[in-house]
């Protein structure tokens, strides 16, 4: 995303007019627009550019491109998207966004379990046998980068 | 119900155990700002919640934080899968060995064992709510100390993106303050606690 070349309004949100005393006030965020593209919402922990707010200014470097970091990047943008809607209920743009996803989602499940094995033990339906068991763990460190 | 996914939320691969940092890097396992306590925290104060949105965001968060429970608890096994006792006495990690190995306990970077005390659930959605803006802040805080202590970019990096997850926790819980304020009597917010009282 250029981010020098936008106008930073997404950076902002709005608050009610007239606020009553003695409660708390976060801007409710206007839009899930602009947003990130998958692999650099997961690098850099949030969709959102305008929650963006890294600390000394100090940026993760970009997550290395694989068959499981393309999956885990879907699925963070699923994630994040839920926790917009789950205060932004009526926001259609958004929903529309989270339903494409959710089939890329699907996609890249799929290439992966073919590659690597079940992520969950539903995904061995037509398998030939409980692979489930099968190292490495997701803790265990890896040498290979799936 | 959970179904166990068997991946990361972002990937932890340490290429050099390091037992020196996983001597603070723990605290976000079992300490007072950690992980443990945030999902319990926020699984544990669905239940009393009033509102759609509310039951929602802290089931999700809840499950969001179990997920980075593994993550920390990954980044402790892999700084520490491979340590020689004269590693172990060096880096201090010494006062955890002795009664935990190479296991990863739920404690304070200090030693203290993970306490419910670090958490509220009040039964009350504002109350609440509060709680969970305050309890994300000093988890952002705590993970900012360990990055000032840590210079293994392969720690940093899963570091660096836990602490966004705050923030943007943070913003949701915000917002979930005005969804809940929108149902509630605008002249008087304290009127009743709606988790509990009905409107006359």
């Amino acid at each position: 995303m250029d981010r020098q070349n936008m106008d930073r309004s997404y950076k902002y949100g709005s608050l009610p007019e007239r606020g009553a005393l003695a409660v708390a006030y976060v801007p409710l965020q206007n839009s899930a627009v602009p947003a990130y593209e998958a692999d650099e919402a997961l690098s850099q922990g949030t969709l959102f550019p305008g929650l963006d707010l890294p600390f000394m200014n100090i940026v993760n470097k970009q997550v290395k491109h694989t068959p499981l970091t393309e999956l885990m990047a879907i699925d963070f943008v699923i994630d994040e998207l839920e926790l917009y809607l789950d205060t932004h209920r009526n926001d259609r743009e958004a929903f529309s966004m989270l339903q494409s996803f959710m089939a890329l989602g699907k996609e890249a499940r799929e290439r992966y379990v073919r590659l690597y094995g079940p992520v969950q033990q539903s995904d061995m339906e037509e398998m030939d046998s409980y692979c489930w068991l099968n190292d490495p763990w997701p803790w265990e460190y890896r040498e290979r980068e799936d | 119900m959970f179904v166990y996914e068997k991946k990361l939320q972002y990937p932890v691969r340490i290429k050099n155990p390091n037992p020196a940092l996983a001597k603070f890097v723990c605290s976000q396992y079992g300490g007072p700002n950690g992980e443990l306590g945030a999902s319990l925290r926020y699984l544990s104060q669905r239940y009393s919640m009033p509102y759609p949105e509310l039951k929602g965001l802290l089931t999700d968060i809840g499950t969001e934080e179990l997920g980075h429970l593994e993550m920390v608890g990954t980044v402790v096994h892999q700084l520490t899968r491979t340590m020689s006792p004269e590693e172990i006495k060096k880096s201090g990690y010494d006062t955890y060995f002795v009664d935990h190995t190479a296991g990863v306990y739920p404690t304070a970077a200090s030693g203290f064992p993970f306490s419910a005390g670090c958490m509220a659930v009040e039964g009350d959605p504002i109350a609440d709510l509060n709680e969970d803006l305050a309890a994300e802040q000093k988890a952002r805080v705590t993970y900012e100390n360990i990055l000032r202590l840590c210079d293994d970019p392969d720690v940093t990096d899963v570091i660096r993106y836990l602490r966004e997850r705050e923030i943007v926790h943070y913003q949701r819980f915000g917002e979930a303050i005005r969804r809940t304020l929108e149902k509630l009597n605008e002249h008087n917010y304290y009127a009743i606690n709606p988790a509990f009282d009905k409107y006359k």
